[in-house]
């Protein structure tokens, strides 16, 4: 019981120094300058995803890269040593499908840049348009989420996921890697005249492509003469070449199904986005490779007949089956931050813990594609990670720490600056 | 040659009734064809249980002159023999919209410029102005949808090819009820002949029809929700009590002013003081118990246009004595044949396509008055056969014939002229081949007040032929068998024969050809033949044009058909459920004399705080004692609590699910009169999913579209239980305001800016302050008019004095603190701030006025009013010493409160004030903490039993139980499911082996 109550100590004490020195001045979050020094993590409970916990262990990096994990860690000179005893060392969280970024308020149009004109627009790239100064990059990045897929949404073809870090200037010092994903979302199965015209239209636009990439691949061959350009149909080529994956958005079994059958008729490398009926199918999803990133899992059923924890019970399903996946929470921007929440309902379903914290960190980072940068503390990846007080899918675990490339966070968010100002408020009032 | 004297007969008949009527002017020679008949060999149901073999009705002047066994036909009848026909009394639809004329469509919308997109479908649902009918601007009630002046006598327009539809069903008499609106007006009984409507109405302003839905034909911007409808039923019968009693003191006084006519209230006022009977329409076993709620509000005699869903609820339904007419439009069954669309087919579903052919029988044996109608049904020939299925899932022929003749005539007050086959009444009769309520049974004809109408015609061309002259086929013999719809037949010239093909009959005349080679004719051979009394009398011509006459006489019958088999269908005997959904219970869990939960880790959230090892003794549904070392009185349950967690039930303040009809009256800025009480359905699988979170006790709330909402309605999760079972009658009443942005959005109406909230609301306490002193008055001196019962202010003027809570949506602080400073202006405290995101930023000032801010765990930036929402929200409040409740607003969310409340353990509160966040909080927030919130002596017990620490992610209710019984258990879930899917299954199998 008493763990259970071992439960707040609030902001580490450098953070909560610097929120005491300079109240009125709070501004949210500003990003640190690149690591100079070295920089070791000593005496905590590291959880590398990769080569299982280490009790009293060290974690040095420098220059955004792991240099050393381990309990025998040489410790350069001149390092900064922060000490983590009685803490936990995660990697960064990754949220794989958010609007982060995209988004500020729903329902003000003119803060929402997620749906370009048209059906197919596989040439947009996110992180163009990916907002530094949303208010809601610091509130994930203080709840533990490093990187985040933010991802266009809308019509057939919506365009390219860009994974992006949550704290930096600019949209290019935050892009960790561009293009992980072509999102595709699945025509609804229902209406067969609707999904006729949705799977005629992507057949087309598919074949097209190919099209365009002969005459790519024959361009300078004699007689060959010159082709005009088509952005849509030049943006296709890493996807028919199998170097970037199609995000297929997908719930219910028909859909998914018949996303995997025109993926392998295709050729087509794919991830499915969604699945909430992936239950069902689990054994054709591992049978066939095909890794799911799940959203979100905190839901209620989609039949009345089912159990009224189907939607929590899925994660575990799928792990039982031996199917690749990661938990990608809720899309919204301004709930990105609620990520391990949905985690955290999986495990109290079935999903044992270490497996709900691997699906937001080395499994999500294999199934985007960025495992050689993040998701898991490695030498030689980034120095992308996290310091709590407890597991990082638990409610009440505070994230005490952030690292993104080695660059630390001032753990200041617009719901903290406010939080602050109001406390000081009711201080004011009560002298 | 009898009949053709029958049909001459017929035509002549038909002639002298299509005159106006008897009052009409004469037009050339008078024509008076007697009309005196007597059907004889008949068996004859007088009524229900009175059978009467070989009898003679004679009937003159369209009414039935005898009947009986040893009644001669009189010197001057037309006998027609009936031998093997069944005669009944002529069937009665008891709610039919049968020559009813339509309103049309309503007029345009007129453009509006200037109006956001988003806001422009809600306005086109709103702002359809007043259709002009017939009424025009007469003195009707404000609203059109009262149209209780309506009298459907005085429109009905006969329409016989929609009365014929119903006459071949037996029905030869329709009660008849308008079509819109939601007070109708007046039905009327007419008979379901081809006359003028002189002569066919039997009876005038029947009942009154209510409807709880409203007609988008008839335009209005009110209500636009079922409880809407309910409010404007209570006020316009409250109104049509005021308006007698005011033009009474008009009347009998000098010196004051003349009350409004309206010709509504009039009408209404009229019908309720002469006992009127009321009809009102049933969207479901619930909509039927609401009906009868108005009919015990307002002692009216009410009739109820049921759903099919009556046996749902048949214990509650019988105990109302409301009579019931019931659809037979039962529902068709749900596609199963792919796994995908099986997997998307609720129990429920299911059930309802099973089960709602027994309900008539099961209303029956409850002893409910059951009548039938037609209504709904897309095709009329569908009414005998449903009612047939009916009769084989249990409903007694007797009582069906009943529901069909007598009581729906008793019901309509003319019993005395219709409804049995007896001397003096009107000679309406169905007369069928047989036993009507069997299968292969047809209506052969029906008589409507003494006038005949063929059914079905059984003139037969089957059976074989002898070709007796005419040189070319002479001795053929013609075979003609097949259906009557669908004719076959041979010629067989000695041994040789041919198939006919294109046989055809027709209103006496056959025809069909042959191939001709094999019987040593030329080509296709043609024929045709005038077929009467058993004589062909025919023509024909060969493939070489020789032409030819023919004669043939029957020489024999056709062949007995053999009767279609109806197939046995087995019966599945499913056990009621209640509510009758996926994972509706068997019956009310048990409440033990004594429950003993033992060895839990105890959250009282009392004084006793958290208590390790503890024991939780309940006894009779309440909490005796929370304490160590209880021993277990004799008989308790004894509930293992080691490594558990126990705590008080949760309870979530702000619901919008297992709601009726619409979560918002949108019509006006304000709509106080409306009640969430009165549209209550419990019977959403998402309360056994709140269960199953641990969820105990919600407010049930109106929606945020307009400044005053509505009245709120708090309830326990008493699964399986009656509206009035769950909800919980000692709460403190509440009523909705809203501010911010929702209300602000409709350019058509007050208000458009927060400025104009505060007015609006000023506005109406002032009147609730003026109409509490009307009443003061006028109790004082009774002289003048008497004030009106006004259920709106009445509402407003219970927050005024302290008796009803008001529940503020609020999200900005400026907002939260007007309405607090307009509150100390009335004198009144706000009860509860709903939402209020930025409560953190007036802390201090709720605690001062002392409103309860009900509030999100970390919602925010969904719309600009949210944008500072934080997640410290609660631990700021907390720290300065608010008393804060959490909410959901959201059903999933409520399925899960624990969860919303570790949520903000990271911004720093306790475990302990966490959870006082979804149980002590929010029953001081809906005036409800003397019975819950916590686990203490003498409170209900409700509780529920935990895995782990409840405020972790990782943690599940294991047990949740209300008054102490156990609604939720996790491992009994488990076969719930089990249950759940083998009842799926067996109907699923059953429905495609036994496809209709």
């Amino acid at each position: 019981m008493k763990n259970i109550f071992k439960t707040i100590t609030g902001l580490t004490l450098p953070v909560a120094l610097l929120l005491l020195l300079a109240v009125p001045a709070v501004q949210a979050q500003i990003p640190a300058p690149p690591q100079e020094g070295p920089v070791a993590l000593v005496g905590g409970t590291v959880h590398t995803m990769s080569d299982g916990v280490i009790q009293n262990g060290t974690v040095l990096f420098e220059d955004g890269k792991i240099t050393a994990v381990g309990t025998n860690v040489d410790i350069p000179s001149g390092a900064e040593v922060i000490d983590v005893t009685g803490r936990y060392v995660y990697p960064g969280l990754i949220h794989a499908s958010t609007t982060l970024g995209l988004t500020e308020i729903g329902r003000l149009t003119e803060t929402v840049d997620l749906n370009e004109y048209g059906n197919i627009n596989p040439n947009v790239r996110a992180e163009v348009a990916f907002h530094p100064e949303s208010e809601h990059v610091p509130t994930a990045s203080v709840n533990g989420i490093t990187t985040a897929v933010s991802t266009p949404t809308g019509g057939l073809i919506s365009g390219r996921a860009a994974a992006m870090m949550t704290n930096g200037w600019t949209w290019e010092q935050m892009t960790l890697r561009s293009s992980v994903g072509m999102m595709l979302n699945w025509p609804g199965m229902g209406n067969t005249r609707s999904r006729d015209e949705a799977l005629n239209e992507l057949q087309q636009f598919i074949d097209e492509a190919r099209m365009y990439q002969a005459v790519k691949y024959a361009a300078g061959e004699r007689n060959v003469p010159r082709h005009l350009h088509d952005v849509r149909l030049e943006s296709m080529i890493p996807v028919l070449e199998g170097e970037m994956p199609l995000f297929i958005r997908a719930s219910e079994l028909r859909q998914i199904q018949s996303a995997i059958a025109w993926a392998e008729k295709e050729k087509l490398r794919i991830v499915l986005v969604g699945g909430r009926d992936a239950g069902y199918v689990a054994d054709q999803l591992a049978e066939k490779n095909i890794p799911v990133i799940l959203t979100p899992v905190i839901s209620g059923p989609a039949r009345l007949w089912e159990g009224y924890d189907e939607s929590y019970t899925t994660p575990a399903q799928l792990y039982e089956a031996g199917v690749e996946f990661c938990i990608g929470g809720e899309s919204s921007a301004a709930y990105a931050f609620r990520l391990s929440h949905h985690a955290g309902s999986a495990v109290a379903f079935g999903l044992p813990e270490e497996e709900a914290v691997k699906s937001l960190t080395i499994n999500a980072a294999r199934i985007l594609g960025i495992d050689d940068l993040v998701g898991s503390i490695e030498v030689g990846k980034d120095a992308t990670l996290i310091v709590t007080n407890g597991s990082p899918v638990e409610l009440w675990t505070n994230v005490e720490q952030v690292f993104i490339q080695g660059r630390q966070d001032d753990m200041m968010d617009k719901q903290r600056r406010l939080y602050e100002k109001y406390k000081e408020k009711q201080r004011q009032a009560a002298m | 040659m009898l009949k053709t004297l029958i049909s001459l007969v017929v035509v002549s008949f038909m002639f002298i009734h299509n005159l106006n009527s008897q009052t009409a002017q004469v037009v050339g020679v008078r024509e008076n064809t007697p009309a005196v008949f007597a059907l004889t060999n008949v068996t004859m149901v007088a009524e229900p249980g009175n059978v009467v073999n070989n009898a003679t009705i004679v009937i003159r002047d369209g009414i039935i002159e005898e009947a009986g066994r040893r009644v001669s036909p009189p010197a001057d009848a037309t006998v027609i023999d009936l031998e093997g026909k069944t005669v009944y009394p002529g069937f009665i639809d008891m709610y039919s919209e049968i020559g009813m004329p339509d309103l049309g469509s309503p007029p345009g919308v007129q453009t509006l410029t200037g109006v956001p997109e988003e806001y422009l479908e809600m306005i086109q649902g709103i702002m359809r102005t007043q259709v002009t009918d017939e009424v025009g601007r007469a003195a009707v009630h404000w609203n059109p949808q009262v149209r209780s002046f309506y009298r459907s006598a005085a429109v009905f327009q006969p329409d016989n090819n929609a009365a014929a539809e119903l006459r071949s069903q037996g029905i030869v008499m329709a009660h008849i009820v308008p079509k819109h609106g939601i007070f109708r007006g007046y039905s009327t009984v007419a008979s379901l002949g081809d006359d003028d409507a002189n002569m066919l109405l039997a009876k005038k302003d029947v009942a009154q029809v209510l409807s709880f839905s409203r007609s988008r034909e008839l335009g209005g911007r009110y209500p636009t929700s079922l409880m809407g409808v309910v409010a404007l039923m209570r006020q316009s019968f409250y109104d049509a009590d005021w308006y007698k009693s005011a033009h009474e003191a008009y009347r009998n006084q000098t010196g004051i002013p003349q009350p409004e006519l309206n010709i509504s209230l009039a009408s209404l006022s009229d019908a309720v003081g002469e006992g009127t009977p009321f009809v009102a329409d049933a969207a479901d076993e619930i909509g039927f118990l609401r009906a009868y709620d108005l009919s015990k509000e307002f002692s009216l005699d009410m009739w109820v246009l049921g759903s099919g869903d009556e046996y749902k609820r048949i214990d509650a339904i019988s105990r109302t004595n409301l009579p019931v007419i019931v659809p037979l439009d039962f529902r068709q069954a749900p596609s199963v044949e792919k796994p995908e669309d099986a997997m998307n087919t609720s129990l429920s579903q299911l059930r309802d396509w099973y089960l709602e052919p027994e309900n008539p029988a099961r209303l029956v044996q409850s002893g409910v008055p059951v009548t039938f109608t037609a209504t709904g049904l897309r095709n009329k020939g569908d009414f005998l056969n449903h009612l047939r299925v009916a009769v084989k899932r249990g409903l007694n022929e007797e009582d069906a014939l009943r529901a069909l003749t007598v009581t729906p005539a008793t019901m309509l007050g003319v019993d005395n002229k219709y409804g049995t086959i007896a001397e003096g009444k009107a000679a309406s009769l169905v007369i069928a081949d047989g036993n009507i309520f069997a299968d292969n049974t047809s209506v052969y004809q029906v008589w409507v007040d003494g006038k005949r109408y063929v059914i079905k015609d059984d003139k037969d061309a089957r059976g074989e032929y002898t070709v007796k002259n005419g040189d070319v086929l002479r001795n053929a013999v013609l075979e003609i068998k097949g259906t009557p719809s669908r004719l076959s037949g041979t010629i067989s010239i000695g041994e040789e024969s041919a198939d006919l093909s294109s046989v055809r009959f027709d209103n006496e005349r056959i025809s069909f050809r042959f191939k001709g080679d094999d019987l040593g004719l030329t080509g296709n051979v043609r024929l045709s033949a005038n077929l009467s009394e058993g004589e062909m009398i025919g023509i024909g011509e060969k493939g070489d044009g020789t032409f030819f006459n023919w004669t043939a006489i029957k020489t024999a019958d056709p062949e007995a058909e053999t009767e279609r088999e109806a197939r046995e269908r087995p019966s599945l005997a499913l056990d009621p459920l209640y509510p009758s959904v996926d994972y509706g219970i068997r019956r009310t869990p048990d409440q033990p004399r004594y429950v003993l939960v033992q060895n839990a880790t105890i959250w009282t959230q009392g004084p006793q705080g958290r208590m390790e090892s503890a024991d939780l003794l309940v006894r009779e549904g309440k909490i005796e004692e929370v304490g160590r070392n209880i021993s277990a009185p004799r008989g308790a349950v004894v509930v293992d609590g080691t490594g558990m967690h126990v705590t008080p039930g949760l309870i979530d303040p702000h619901l919008h699910s297992s709601i009726a009809g619409g979560v918002n009256e949108t019509g006006y800025n304000m709509t106080a009169e409306v009640r969430i009480q009165d549209v209550i359905h419990p019977n959403t699988v998402w309360m056994y999913r709140l269960l199953a979170g641990g969820l105990t006790t919600a407010k049930l709330f109106h929606g945020s579209a307009n400044p005053v909402g509505g009245q709120d309605a708090v309830i326990k999760m008493r699964w399986g239980g009656l509206p009035e079972d769950v909800l919980v009658e000692d709460a403190t009443p509440g009523l909705k305001l809203a501010m911010g942005e929702n209300v602000v959005r409709r350019p058509d109406q007050y208000p458009n800016t927060r400025m104009g909230v505060e007015e609006i609301m000023r506005d109406a306490f002032l009147a609730a302050r003026e109409y509490e002193k009307q009443w003061n008055d006028w109790e004082s001196n009774g002289n003048g008019i008497p004030p009106r019962r006004d259920l709106q202010l009445e509402a407003l003027l219970e927050v005024l004095n302290g008796e009803r809570k008001t529940h503020v949506h609020a999200y900005r602080q400026d907002e939260m603190l007007l309405m607090m400073r307009l509150a100390e202006e009335f004198g009144f405290t706000v009860g509860t701030f709903e939402h209020a995101l930025e409560g953190y930023k007036i802390a201090d000032e709720l605690r001062e006025h002392g409103a309860i801010p009900v509030v999100w765990s970390d919602w925010h930036s969904f719309k600009v009013e949210s944008y500072d929402g934080i997640l410290h929200n609660a631990k700021l409040l907390i720290d300065a010493g608010v008393v804060t409740s959490l909410h959901s607003d959201n059903t999933q969310i409520a399925t899960r409160m624990n969860w919303e409340a570790g949520k903000v353990i990271r911004s720093g509160v306790s475990h302990e004030d966490a959870l006082d966040l979804i149980t002590k909080n929010p029953a001081i927030a809906l005036g409800i903490d003397h019975r819950v919130g916590t686990l203490e002596s003498g409170k209900d017990a409700d509780f529920v039993i935990w895995n782990g620490n409840p405020m972790s992610a990782f943690s599940i209710a294991k047990q949740t139980w209300v008054d102490g019984r156990k609604y939720f258990d996790r491992e009994e879930d488990s076969r719930k499911r089990e249950e759940v899917q083998e009842e799926r299954m067996k109907l699923i199998e059953y429905l495609l082996e036994n496809r209709n």
